[in-house]
C-alpha cells in the first residue's frame, strides 16, 4: 500500500496466527485500511493479549495504547475498549478490540505490561468502564472529585460545573456552568444531503412538525421605511 | 495526605527539641538522646521550575531518599480529543500544536497522516520532503529546549542560554514558513499549507553548516565531559531493556536502554525511508545515556535536513485533489470552480471515509500516536491522542525508587516531559 502513513512489515499470514493462539476467545478478525483489529471477547482480553505476547511467531511485546471510543447507539455494551499492541521484533501493529459496558468490568492486564495501570485509569476516568485487577484505579486526568465521564457522547462538550475563584469567599468556587449565548453546533451538512433539521420555511409544509434544535430563523427587522 | 500526617520531628514529644546555639550544634548527639525519622510526604510541584508545566508529585521520602512517587497528572487537561470531535477534520488540526507546544509540527504530523491513511490520497513529493525537513527542524527545537533545561535543571546555566538562542533561530524559521513562532499549523492533509521560499531554504542551510554546530558542540562540550554533569547523571533513573518494553517506553528513552527502535527507520512514513541517518543508543538506560541519545539525535537530524535541502524537488506542495485540499486565495478570486471548493472546504469540510487507524510517528519525545475513528462524516468521531510523556511519566515511581530527592529533576528532565501533550 503506497502512501505517506508509517509503513511496518505485511499482514499476511497475521489473522490466520491469532485465530490459531485465540482460540474461542477471537470473535472476529478484520483487515481494513491496512491494519488488523481483533475483536475480543471481553472475559478472555487479558488471555488473549498474553497469548499475542507470548507467542514466538506474534510476539507483540509492547503495549502502546489503550483507546476507549463510546458508540451509544449500541444498546448496553455501548463502549469500545481499544488496545494498540506493537511487536518491535516483527515491526507490526494489531489492535485488538473489546466491547464494554459500565457495570461488567474489563479484566485489567497491568499484570502483563505494567503500563497499562494509568492507560487503564484514562479509559475508567473518561468513558466508567471497569477494570477488575487494576490495583490503582483512580481518575487521572480530571479535576479531583469530579463526577460524570467526560468522553461519553452523551456529557456536553462545556461540562456542567465552571470553577473561579471567589473574592467573598476567599477560594476557588464551583458554580454551574452559564453561557453566554446558547452553545451552537454546526454540522454544515448540506441541506440536500441528510441534514438533520428542519430548515427555516419547512416547517409551515403540512405534517412536518417542529423538531427540537431547528434553528429558528431570526425575525424580520422591521422596515425603515413603514413610517413614510 | 492531611497535615497531620506529615511528620518529621527530631525529639521526643514531650521534649519538642530546642534551638541551639551554633556552637553547640556542632557537637555530636549523644547516643542517648531519641531521634525518631518517620516517613513523611512532600508535594513536588503542581508549581515547580523543574516539574516543566503543571506536574503534582506526592513523594514519600525516608530522610532525602525517595520511597515512593504518586505522579498526579491532568491539571492541564483541556480536552482537546472531545474538542476535536466538535470540529471538522481541518478546524480540529490546529489543537495538535497546542499539544507538545515544544515540538508542535511533529504533533501534527501524526494526524495528517491518519487522515491521508484513511482518505488515500496521493501527495506530491516536494510537500512530503518539506514535511520531513520541518519534522526535524522541530526535533532539533524540541531537543534545544529539553537540552538545555536537563543541565540547568541538574545546576549549569550556560548551556541553557546558549542552546535557548538555536531554539530562537528556529523558532525564527517557522515564523518564516508559516507565520507563526510556535502554533504554525503548517501541516496540512494532503500536503502542506504553502510554499517556502528558497531564501528562507538557503538561510536554514547556512544555518546548519555554520551556527548550529558551532553553538551546539560548544553548548554541549561544557557538559558532556562534565565531572559534576556526569555526577548528577550517570547511573540516575537506569532503565533495564526489558523493563522499557514492558512499560511502554518508545523515541529516546527506549533507545537508551540499548534497543535500537525508531519509528523513522523501521516504519517509514513519507519521505524518510530515502534518508540516510543514524539511531543512536545507549548502553546503560540511565539519564545521562538518554542526554547524549538526543545529542546524537540533533546531529542526525541535521543531516537529514540538508539531505532534504539537496534532494528537493520543485512541484506541488499540497494534492491537488480538490475535494481535500482547497485552493489558494487568489485562484479563489478568479475561477468560479475554486471559489465553490473553497467555500464547501472552509465550511463543510471533506468528508473521510468510515473506518479507524491507529497512526504513530516518531516525535522528538518519542512515539506520538492518534487513533482516529471515522464515521463517514466531515467531523472526527473520535480522536484518540497516544502522548509520549503518559508511560513514561509512569515510570518514575519505579526509576526514582532508592534515588535522592534532588535526583528527581534529572529524572524528569531526561523523560523530556510536556503537559500539553501529557494531559492533553
Amino acid at each position: 500500500m503506497s502512501g505517506t502513513h508509517p509503513k511496518y512489515s505485511s499482514n499476511e499470514g497475521v489473522i490466520d496466527a491469532a485465530r490459531a493462539v485465540l482460540g474461542g476467545h477471537l470473535l472476529d478478525a478484520v483487515e481494513a485500511v491496512g491494519e488488523v483489529k481483533l475483536f475480543v471477547a471481553r472475559e478472555g482480553v487479558a488471555a488473549a493479549l498474553r497469548a499475542l505476547r507470548d507467542t514466538p511467531g506474534l510476539a507483540y511485546q509492547q503495549l502502546m495504547e489503550i483507546a476507549g471510543v463510546d458508540y451509544p447507539d449500541r444498546g448496553v455494551e455501548r463502549f469500545e475498549v481499544v488496545y494498540c499492541l506493537l511487536s518491535l521484533t516483527r515491526n507490526h501493529r494489531i489492535r485488538v478490540h473489546v466491547r464494554a459496558d459500565d457495570v461488567n468490568p474489563v479484566p485489567s492486564v497491568t499484570g502483563l505490561w505494567p503500563v497499562a495501570g494509568w492507560l487503564e485509569r484514562e479509559v475508567f476516568d473518561m468513558f466508567g468502564v471497569l477494570f477488575e485487577g487494576n490495583p490503582d484505579l483512580r481518575r487521572i486526568l480530571t479535576d479531583y472529585g469530579f463526577r460524570g465521564h467526560p468522553f461519553r457522547k452523551d456529557f456536553p462538550m462545556t461540562g456542567h460545573v465552571e470553577m473561579r475563584y471567589s473574592e467573598e469567599a476567599k477560594r476557588v468556587i464551583y458554580e454551574p456552568v452559564q453561557l453566554a449565548q446558547d452553545f451552537r453546533p454546526f454540522d454544515f451538512m448540506s441541506p440536500w444531503e441528510g441534514a438533520e433539521y428542519v430548515l427555516p420555511g419547512d416547517e409551515k409544509a403540512a405534517g412536518s412538525p417542529v423538531q427540537p434544535g431547528a434553528q429558528t430563523p431570526a425575525p424580520a427587522p422591521a422596515k425603515a421605511d413603514d413610517k413614510k | 495526605m492531611s497535615q497531620s500526617d506529615v511528620s518529621y520531628h527530631v525529639g521526643t514529644a514531650d521534649d519538642p527539641g530546642t534551638v541551639l546555639p551554633p556552637s553547640e550544634a556542632d557537637t555530636p548527639v549523644a547516643a542517648s538522646d531519641e531521634v525518631a525519622i518517620q516517613n513523611y510526604t512532600i508535594n513536588f510541584g503542581p508549581q515547580h521550575p523543574a516539574a516543566h508545566g503543571v506536574l503534582r508529585m506526592v513523594m514519600e521520602m525516608d530522610g532525602e531518599i525517595v520511597e515512593r512517587v504518586d505522579p498526579h497528572v491532568g491539571l492541564l487537561h483541556r480536552g482537546t480529543e472531545k474538542l476535536c470531535e466538535y470540529k471538522t477534520y481541518l478546524q480540529a488540526l490546529p489543537y495538535f500544536d497546542r499539544l507538545d507546544y515544544c515540538s508542535p509540527m511533529c504533533m501534527e504530523h501524526s494526524y495528517v497522516l491518519a487522515i491521508e491513511k484513511l482518505l488515500g490520497v496521493e501527495v506530491p513529493i516536494r510537500a512530503q520532503y518539506l514535511r520531513v525537513f520541518f519534522a526535524e527542524l522541530t526535533r532539533i527545537m524540541n531537543h534545544m529546549l529539553n537540552l538545555g533545561s536537563h543541565v540547568m535543571d541538574v545546576g549549569a546555566m550556560t548551556p541553557n542560554l546558549w542552546l535557548f538562542e538555536l531554539r530562537e533561530d528556529t523558532m525564527n524559521f517557522y515564523e518564516r514558513a508559516s507565520g507563526a513562532r510556535m502554533h504554525a499549523a503548517f501541516f496540512r492533509p494532503g500536503g502542506v499549507h504553502q510554499d517556502v521560499p528558497l531564501k528562507l531554504l538557503t538561510d536554514i542551510g547556512d544555518w546548519l553548516d555554520k551556527r548550529l554546530p558551532r553553538l551546539f558542540e560548544d553548548a554541549v562540550s561544557l557538559v558532556a565531559d562534565n565531572r559534576i554533569f556526569k555526577q548528577r547523571n550517570v547511573d540516575i533513573g537506569t532503565v533495564s531493556r526489558d523493563d522499557a518494553i514492558a512499560w511502554g517506553f518508545s523515541g529516546p528513552m527506549i533507545r537508551a536502554a540499548g534497543v535500537p527502535w525508531d519509528i523513522r527507520k523501521a516504519q517509514p512514513y513519507d519521505v524518510y525511508d530515502r534518508m540516510q541517518f543514524e539511531v543512536p543508543t545507549g548502553t546503560q538506560g540511565d539519564c545521562y545515556d538518554r542526554f547524549m541519545v538526543r545529542v546524537e539525535e540533533v546531529r542526525q537530524s541535521a543531516r537529514i535536513m540538508r539531505q532534504c535541502l539537496n534532494e528537493m524537488p520543485e512541484g506541488p506542495i499540497a494534492s491537488l485533489d480538490r475535494k481535500v485540499v482547497p485552493p489558494k486565495r487568489g485562484d479563489m478570486k478568479r475561477s468560479m470552480e475554486a471559489l465553490i471548493h473553497h467555500f464547501k472546504l472552509y465550511t463543510e469540510g471533506f468528508h473521510v471515509p468510515a473506518g479507524d487507524v491507529y497512526v504513530a510517528t516518531e516525535s522528538p519525545k518519542g512515539e506520538f500516536g492518534v487513533y482516529l475513528v471515522s464515521d463517514g462524516s466531515n467531523k472526527p468521531y473520535r480522536v484518540k491522542i497516544r502522548p509520549t510523556a503518559f508511560s513514561h511519566l509512569q515510570a518514575m515511581d519505579f526509576m526514582m525508587k532508592g534515588h535522592m530527592l534532588a535526583d528527581t529533576t534529572a529524572v524528569l528532565s531526561a523523560i523530556d516531559v510536556v503537559f500539553g501533550e501529557c494531559d492533553r
